[in-house]
């Protein structure tokens, strides 16, 4: 459903990521593990349609449509979901509001007509106990005054309410104690399913132990080194990247 | 003094010439409107090399011959409603509209009328607060106000009297480049309190220049709201002094949206000790309008405390300026004053000044003032669109909140309701749709 072909992307003229070649299918959850500075943010961000990447080569492919052609907001209703590394605080804008506008943006794009109150309200209920969300968080600014561990909370929970058909997860175990990592992971895990994909990235092996991949990919200095299963998480938590990265820190630098 | 534009100043001469001939009216006030006719004659338009008009540039005001209105009918589809019961007086060129206007019982001795009405009823009630309060002495407009009044509103709530409908005054002005300037007197004596909504509306080209004087006894509570939609091709200059005695609490809340230029200079004097002093602000303007804000908050005993929070949402060429003094007399210690001005540009070619000022003579007071200009963020542009929310919508939504937080602020439910469809309209955000 996610087809990334020889993709070469620059940031401020420096190239990041120097051919990514990956195919994700429907119900495939497939992890990228890379030191700091490696792109896989970039790689992120380019999927999501963030401003600042250029892309100078290569294509990703949507369930066959060309995705860089479209702005973030038709990515989002095609069915293409980011949580957040750093999710953003909006102050003003209560998360409920935020999220029944997204939804019906969705249904529009559908061709569908907005969202029932009550069916809304079913929704929103269910899926916040999914990922142990307060009620109180509903009525608060969007992520405004979170704790880092709400903030992801928040992340899987939108995630869970929008019920995107492909997600990738960008870096959402970063700052979360092991409490919050297996809520986290305990949401992703409930929406896995034969018709959905996941992009899982991360630094650490300590996510996949929750979220186990179906493949993990190496990322190291804007290129996929590796490529292997579960077991693959398990070498680098022993090994480190040390063993791929020729030239330490020079891909952090131009991050 | 700075020489008088003869373009602005003859017409102005006969007109008040014209206007004094038949007025019936006690002499005490004939003589208010000729000292103060000098005094503008003195004055003369504000010129841009004053320091405090350098930012309003008032040559298309200039430019126009501005006449004594015309009396007009208007229909009560056009007037803005309160959608709750309200003592409701309306004034169309500045002249009371009875049949638009709608009185309830009042407690024992209020008195709210048309000052016209309020000045052969009851004289010794309105007298000694035409024209008393101190502020906006250097201000032509203000001058030009005393001498050119027809009518406007007189609120006077004796010791005590507590008035729980709001009070609502509607002023419409219809334009052929009329000249329109009510007064407003407000007197609440200790321990009174109200609710007052001010709105100023009106089609085509003319000059509001209003004034209002506001003072509040010891104990006394207002809740003061003046709205701004003026038409766009108007230009609205007013003023607002406010009195306050000890343990007193102002609540004003300024609006201005409408208007090709629009300037609001207000002057609060804390008289008491303990008075406090809210002014919050909202200004929504686009293309080429013009909108100002001049405020002066006097802390002249100890114990007060203000707080100010104006906050601008410009698009096109619109151009505001807040200029905003806090002074702390010697005497006002232990005065806590907080001054905010945040200003959200939408267009690179949109412009604010910020001009947030302290004097503060006393030693032990806590005193603090900021001011902040920028564009949306686009962090969280992004973060809503990735939402699958559009972009017009995702910014509609972030002004949205940065405007509605001003909005949060009004006590008085069906304004605030009603205003916050006024800025989705103004957003073209359909709010209702994910409330």
């Amino acid at each position: 459903m996610l087809d990334i072909r020889n993709l070469h992307v620059t940031v401020e003229g420096r190239e990041i990521l120097k051919g990514i070649d990956l195919v994700i299918h429907p119900g495939e959850t497939h992890a990228i593990m890379g030191p700091n500075g490696s792109g896989k943010s970039t790689l992120a961000n380019v999927i999501a349609g963030r401003e600042g990447y250029t892309v100078t080569g290569g294509e990703i492919l949507f369930d066959g449509k060309n995705l860089l052609e479209m702005d973030p907001e038709t990515r989002a209703c095609e069915g293409l979901f980011l949580a957040f590394q750093y999710p953003v605080e909006i102050p003003g804008v209560a998360n409920l509001y935020f999220l029944k506008a997204a939804v019906n943006a969705v249904r529009k794009y559908r061709g569908e007509p907005p969202v029932d109150a009550m069916d809304f309200w079913e929704l929103v209920n269910e899926r916040m106990a999914l990922v142990k969300m307060d009620e109180s968080m509903l009525k608060r600014s969007v992520n405004e005054g979170f704790s880092g561990g709400e903030k992801k909370r928040n992340e899987v929970f939108q995630m869970a309410v929008l019920q995107p058909r492909f997600a990738v997860m960008d870096e959402t175990d970063s700052g979360l104690d092991i409490d919050a990592l297996k809520v986290v992971a305990d949401g992703v895990n409930a929406l896995r399913g034969p018709e959905r994909g996941f992009l899982v990235i991360t630094h650490y092996q300590r996510l996949l132990d929750y979220i186990v991949p179906d493949h993990v990919h190496v990322l190291v200095n804007g290129k996929i080194v590796r490529s292997g299963g579960k077991d693959l998480a398990m070498e680098l938590e022993k090994q480190g990247y040390a063993l791929y990265n020729e030239e330490p820190g020079r891909a952090r630098r131009a991050a | 003094m700075t020489a008088v534009a003869p373009l602005f100043s003859d017409p102005y001469r006969q007109r008040f010439a014209a206007f004094m001939t038949n007025r019936r009216e006690p002499d005490a006030i004939a003589r208010l409107r000729r000292t103060a006719f000098d005094r503008f004659t003195a004055l003369g338009l504000p010129a841009r090399q004053q320091e405090a008009w350098r930012l309003t540039d008032l040559s298309a005001l200039q430019a126009i011959a501005f006449q004594q209105p015309a009396d007009a009918v208007v229909d009560a589809e056009v007037l803005p409603a309160l959608d709750t019961p309200a003592h409701r007086l309306v004034f169309v060129n500045g002249r009371f509209a009875p049949k638009l206007s709608r009185l309830h019982a009042l407690p024992n001795q209020a008195l709210v009328a048309s000052l016209g009405q309020a000045l052969l009823t009851h004289p010794e009630w309105v007298e000694p607060y035409l024209d008393r309060l101190p502020g906006l002495e250097n201000h032509a407009f203000a001058a030009l106000n005393t001498a050119f009044w027809e009518d406007g509103a007189f609120i006077g709530l004796p010791h005590g009297t507590v008035v729980d409908a709001p009070i609502h005054l509607v002023f419409y002005a219809t334009g052929n480049d009329s000249a329109v300037h009510p007064r407003l007197l407000l007197a609440l004596e200790d321990g009174a309190q109200a609710t007052v909504v001010v709105e100023y509306r009106g089609a085509g080209r003319y000059l509001n220049a209003p004034i209002a004087e506001l003072q509040l006894g010891a104990g006394a509570v207002l809740d003061y709201h003046q709205v701004q939609e003026e038409s766009l091709q108007a230009f609205h200059l007013g003023g607002v002094r406010v009195q306050q005695g000890r343990d007193s609490q102002a609540h004003l809340h300024l609006l201005s949206i409408g208007a090709q230029l629009a300037r609001t200079d207000l002057e609060a004097l804390l008289d008491g000790e303990g008075a406090h002093c809210s002014l919050n602000g909202l200004t929504l303007v686009r293309d080429t309008q013009f909108s100002d804000i001049h405020i002066r908050v006097e802390h002249a005993r100890p114990r007060g405390t203000s707080e100010q929070i104006f906050k601008s949402v410009l698009d096109g060429k619109a151009h505001t300026v807040f200029d905003g003094m806090i002074h702390v007399c010697q005497h006002a210690q232990k005065t806590d004053a907080r001054q905010a001005n945040r200003n959200l540009l939408l267009s690179k070619q949109a412009h604010a000044n910020a001009n947030p000022r302290l004097e503060i003579l006393a030693d032990d007071v806590k005193c603090g003032h900021g001011s902040s200009t920028g564009f949306l963020d686009p962090d969280a542009e992004f973060y809503l669109r990735a939402r699958g929310i559009p972009a017009a919508q995702a910014r509609a939504l972030l002004v949205h909140a940065f405007a509605n937080d001003s909005l949060n602020r009004i006590r008085l439910t069906p304004l605030r309701e009603r205003l916050a469809r006024v800025l989705a309209d103004h957003l073209a955000l359909d709010i209702m749709e994910a409330e």
